[in-house]
C-alpha cells in the first residue's frame, strides 16, 4: 500500500430499471497519473462516468475524493469539488468567444462588473502554458473540433479541476491533433492533475496511460499498472474470452475492374484515378480533411463533378442524384450513423428495409408478411442484438445500430459499398463482428471501399490502399507493401 | 429499454395502452359523459347527447379536419404551415367573387379555386424546400399575402348567398338526413390517407423524412420533393375545405378559416402527431378536431362566453404540446 489515492471508487452500484449498470465498482486512482478506463459499449463506463459528475446518484457506495467521502447531488457540486469532464458531444456556447466559454459559470468580476480583461489575460496565459496557438476572443464556432476540445480542457483548468474526465477524445481527431491533445494530457499530469482516459483504441491506452481499469458488464475486472499487461491479454478481459484475430481478413473472390474513376475534379479533390476490382477491400486512407467523404459523394452522385469521368461495370455514368447510383448497385454507410444512417425514431424493421421497399412492395402496397420475415432475417444473420425488430433504433447501442445500417445495405443488395469509418466509437467486439461482414460481403462477390482513419483497420482489411492528401491521390499501396510508416510518409 | 410491448398485459395494461395510443378517443368520450351529465344538471334536460347537435358537431369538424389533415402530413415531415387559416379565407373569397360578382360557372370556379390551392401550396413548399427558408417563415409571409390579397378582393365585407349547385357539400345530408355529406368526405379523406401513409412507399418516406432528414436523404429519398408535396397537397386540401365553409356558411367573409392552422395543430397534437415529426397516425387528428369541435361546442351549451373560450383554446393549445414534449421526452 502506502500509494496516494486521489480518488477511491469504493463499492459503487447503480441500477436502472432491469439493468445493473455497475455492480460494486471498486476502484483507485493514484494522483498525479493518467487512468485508463476501457470496456465494451454498456460495459458501465459513462454510468461510471455519469456518478464521478454528480449526473447519477448511486444506489451503495462512496465516491473518496483526497480522502473525503463526497456525495455530489448535481454537476455543479462535482466541478467545485474539482471534477471535470470532458465529453465527447462538446459543450461549449458556440456562439461565444473562446476566453468567455473558458470563464462560463465562473465569471470574472470586478466589483459589480465582469473583468473582462482579466478573463482574456488569464485565458491567455492558459493558452500559453498548453503552447497553443489559439486567439482567445476568436468564437467558439470557428475553431475545429480538436480546438474546441481543448478549449474544454482549458475550461477545466481554468476551474482548477484536479481530477479531469475524458470521455473518448479521440474519436473525433485527426492524428496529428491527438499527438497535441496527448502532450496537453502530459503536461496536465506534470502539473499534478489527475486524468482518468476512456477510449476505445487501446494503442492510445498503451500509449498514454500509467494504469488502466477494465470494466465489463458492469463489473469492475481488474485495474493494473499497464506495462503489466498485453494488447491481447487487455483484449480478453474487456470481451471476457479468447477473442480470435483481430482483422481476420478473408481475400474475396476477386474479378473485372467494376468501378473506374478518371480525373475526377470537384472542389477540392483534384485529378483523382483510381480502379477497383470486384471482391476487392479498396481502402482510402488520409486523415480527416483529406477529401476521402467528398470522393465518396461525387462518386455517388451526391456532389456533382466538375470534371472526370466514372465508369461503373465499364459502362461510363452520370449519376444526377444519390438515388441514381444506388439504383444502379452502389451504397454508402455514412460517417454519422447516428445522424446519416439511421432514422433514430424508427424500428429496427423499418430501417432495414427503407432503402429498398421494393422488396417487400406488392401492387404498391407494403406487405408485413413479407417485410417482418425478411428483415429479422437479415438482423439474424448480421447478429443484431435488439429486444425485437419493433425496437427503435435509437435504444440500441453504437455497434448494434452500425450492423443496421449495414443491413439496410445488403438488403438492398448493393455491389459497390462505400463504409465511411465504419467502426468508429464501435467496442473491440462489435469491430470484429463488422471486419467479418466485410469478408462475408467481399466472398459474395461485392466490393468494398472502406474510407477510415485507423491505420490498423486499413492495413488489416484491404487489398489495396489509397493514399489521399489535400485532395489529391499520393499514391497506392497493395496489402503486401503496405505499412503504417510507408502510407504516413504519404498522406503528409 | 424503451420498446413498447402489449404483450403479457392485463386488461388494465391493454386499457392504459389504448388509452396512450387513442388519447383522442377516450377524450371524446369523455367529453360526453361530462356534458350530458352537466346538461342535466344545469337544464334539467338533455341538449347535449342529441343527433341534432351531433350533427352539428360533426360539419363543424369537418371543415376543420380536412384543414388540419394537410397539416398533420406537414407536421409527419416535421414541418409546420401557418398560412393555412388565411388560405382558406382567401380560396373562398375568391370563389365567392367569381361566382358571385363575375358569375362564373360554379364548376368552373370550384376548379380555380382548387388550382389555386396548388399555386399557394407550391409557392410554400417552393420556399421551404428549394429556397430553404424555415416553413415557419416561409407560410408566415404567405399567410399575410393570403389575408390582405381576402381583404383587398372582398372590401373587407361579407359576400352572402353561394349558389344553390354548392349547397350539398356543407348542407347536404344523407341516410334520412342523419348524417353531413361533407362529414363522409372528411371520413374518406382520412381513410385514403391513413392508408397511404401506413401502406405504401410514400407514407413510409414521409415518415422517415420527418424522423430524420439527413438519414431519408442517405436512404436515397428526395426530402425535398417531400416537403414540397406536402405543402401542396395542404394547399389542396385548403381549397377543398375553403369550399365546404363557404358552402356550409352559405356566405364568405374574411374571417373564414381564422386560426384553422392552430385548430388544426392542436387537432393533430391531440390526435397523437409529433410537433418533432416523423411520429403519429393521420386518423388520430381527426379524432383531435372532433375532440376540439366538441369541447367548444359544450362551453357554449354551459354558456360560458366566447372571448374566455379563446382563453381556454390557448390553454388547451399549450396543454396539447406540454403533452407531446412529454410523450417524446427520452428516458435517460
Amino acid at each position: 500500500m502506502g500509494k496516494d489515492y486521489i480518488l477511491e471508487i469504493k463499492e459503487i452500484t447503480k441500477e436502472f430499471p432491469g439493468v445493473k449498470a455497475l455492480d460494486n465498482v471498486t476502484i483507485p486512482v493514484e494522483r498525479g497519473t493518467i487512468h485508463g478506463l476501457v470496456g465494451e459499449n454498456g460495459a458501465g463506463k459513462s454510468t461510471l462516468i455519469k456518478v464521478l459528475a454528480g449526473i447519477y446518484q448511486p444506489d451503495r457506495g462512496q465516491v473518496v475524493l483526497d480522502g473525503q467521502i463526497r456525495h455530489f447531488v448535481s454537476p455543479i457540486e462535482a466541478r467545485q469539488a474539482g471534477i471535470s469532464v470532458v465529453h465527447q458531444e462538446i459543450k461549449l456556447a458556440e456562439t461565444l468567444s473562446v476566453a468567455e466559454n473558458m470563464f462560463l459559470g465562473n465569471l470574472l468580476m470586478k466589483g459589480r462588473l465582469v473583468d473582462w480583461n482579466g478573463m482574456r489575460s488569464r485565458a491567455r496565459d492558459i493558452v500559453r502554458d498548453l503552447n497553443m496557438d489559439i486567439d482567445v476572443n476568436q468564437q467558439v464556432s470557428e475553431l475545429t473540433v480538436a480546438k474546441k476540445q481543448i478549449v474544454e480542457i482549458m475550461h477545466a483548468i481554468n476551474n482548477e479541476s484536479r481530477v479531469l474526465i475524458m470521455d473518448e477524445p479521440s474519436a473525433v481527431l485527426t492524428d496529428r491533433e491527438l499527438e497535441v491533445m496527448f502532450r496537453i494530457v502530459r503536461q496536465l499530469r506534470e502539473k499534478g492533475i489527475t486524468i482518468i482516459y476512456i477510449s476505445h483504441r487501446l494503442e492510445e491506452v498503451f500509449d498514454l496511460c500509467d494504469n488502466v481499469s477494465v470494466l465489463r458488464d458492469g463489473q469492475h475486472i481488474k485495474t493494473m499498472p499497464i506495462d503489466q499487461v498485453g494488447r491481447k491479454e487487455l483484449i480478453n478481459m474487456m470481451v471476457g474470452r479468447e477473442m480470435g484475430q483481430e482483422f481476420p481478413k478473408e481475400p474475396g473472390k476477386i474479378g473485372d475492374v467494376i468501378l473506374e474513376v478518371k480525373n475526377l475534379n470537384r472542389g477540392l479533390l483534384k485529378d483523382i484515378s483510381f480502379q477497383v476490382r470486384a471482391g476487392e477491400v479498396f481502402g482510402i486512407s488520409g486523415l480527416v480533411g483529406a477529401g476521402r467523404t467528398e470522393l465518396a459523394r461525387a462518386i455517388l452522385g451526391i456532389d456533382k463533378p466538375e470534371s472526370g469521368e466514372i465508369y461503373v461495370r465499364g459502362r461510363q455514368v452520370h449519376y444526377r442524384t444519390f438515388s441514381d447510383a444506388i439504383r444502379d448497385g452502389l451504397g454508402l454507410i455514412p460517417e454519422d450513423r447516428k445522424l446519416q444512417g439511421l432514422v433514430q425514431i424508427m424500428s429496427v424493421r423499418k430501417n432495414t428495409t427503407l432503402v429498398n421497399m421494393k422488396k417487400v412492395i406488392r401492387g404498391g402496397i407494403i406487405r408485413k408478411n413479407l417485410e417482418e420475415p425478411l428483415s429479422q432475417e437479415y438482423a439474424k444473420k448480421l447478429r443484431v442484438s435488439a429486444p425485437s425488430m419493433e425496437t427503435e433504433v435509437q435504444y440500441l447501442s453504437g455497434g448494434n445500430q452500425q450492423k443496421v445500417v449495414i443491413a439496410k445495405w445488403l438488403f438492398q443488395e448493393s455491389e459497390i459499398l462505400f463504409l465511411d469509418e465504419p467502426t468508429r466509437g464501435i467496442d473491440v467486439g462489435a469491430k470484429a463482428e463488422i471486419y467479418r461482414l466485410i469478408n462475408q460481403m467481399v466472398q459474395e462477390g461485392k466490393t468494398v471501399i472502406m474510407i477510415s482513419s485507423e491505420m490498423p483497420e486499413i492495413l488489416g482489411m484491404c487489398d489495396r490502399i489509397m493514399i489521399m492528401h489535400e485532395g489529391r491521390k499520393m499514391g497506392e499501396l497493395s496489402a503486401e507493401e503496405a505499412t503504417q510508416e510507408k502510407i504516413m510518409a504519404k498522406c503528409v | 429499454m424503451g420498446a413498447k410491448t402489449t404483450e403479457g398485459k392485463n386488461g388494465w395494461g391493454i386499457f392504459a395502452q389504448f388509452t396512450k395510443d387513442w388519447m383522442s378517443i377516450v377524450g371524446i368520450l369523455l367529453l360526453i359523459i361530462i356534458f350530458s351529465i352537466l346538461s342535466y344538471i344545469k337544464f334539467g334536460a338533455q341538449y347535449f347527447l342529441t343527433w341534432s347537435n351531433w350533427k352539428n358537431i360533426l360539419l363543424q369538424s369537418a371543415t376543420v379536419a380536412i384543414v388540419a389533415l394537410g397539416q398533420s402530413v406537414i407536421l409527419l415531415t416535421g414541418n409546420f404551415d401557418l398560412s393555412l387559416g388565411r388560405m382558406v379565407c382567401l380560396i373562398s373569397c375568391v370563389g365567392a367573387v367569381l361566382m358571385k360578382t363575375h358569375e362564373m360557372s360554379p364548376f368552373l370556379a370550384v376548379i380555380l379555386m382548387f388550382l389555386l390551392g396548388i399555386a399557394l401550396g407550391s409557392v410554400n413548399g417552393f420556399l421551404t424546400a428549394y429556397v430553404g427558408i424555415p416553413a415557419f417563415i416561409a407560410t408566415l409571409g404567405t399567410q399575410y399575402v393570403c389575408y390582405g390579397t381576402a381583404k383587398f378582393l372582398t372590401g373587407a365585407t361579407p359576400i352572402p348567398n353561394m349558389p344553390e349547385s354548392i349547397g350539398w357539400l356543407g348542407r347536404g345530408y344523407i341516410l334520412n338526413n342523419m348524417i353531413p355529406i361533407c362529414t363522409i368526405l372528411m371520413l374518406l379523406l382520412y381513410m385514403g390517407a391513413q392508408f397511404v401513409t401506413t401502406k405504401t412507399r410514400i407514407g413510409r418516406n414521409l415518415y422517415a423524412v420527418g424522423g430524420s432528414r439527413e438519414a431519408a436523404f442517405f436512404s436515397g429519398i428526395n426530402v425535398k420533393r417531400y416537403y414540397f408535396g406536402t405543402f401542396v397537397l395542404a394547399g389542396i386540401l385548403s381549397a377543398f375545405g375553403g369550399l365546404v365553409l363557404m358552402s356550409r356558411l352559405n356566405s364568405v367573409a374574411i374571417t373564414n378559416g381564422q386560426n384553422y392552422e392552430f385548430d388544426a395543430v392542436i387537432g393533430s397534437i391531440i390526435g397523437g402527431i409529433s410537433l418533432a415529426g416523423g411520429k403519429g397516425r393521420v386518423i388520430g387528428t381527426m379524432f383531435g378536431c372532433i375532440f376540439l369541435i366538441t369541447l367548444f361546442n359544450g362551453f357554449s351549451q354551459m354558456g360560458v362566453d366566447p372571448f374566455i373560450q379563446d382563453i381556454l383554446k390557448g390553454i388547451v393549445l399549450v396543454i396539447a404540446i406540454t403533452l407531446d414534449v412529454l410523450r417524446n421526452k427520452k428516458k435517460d
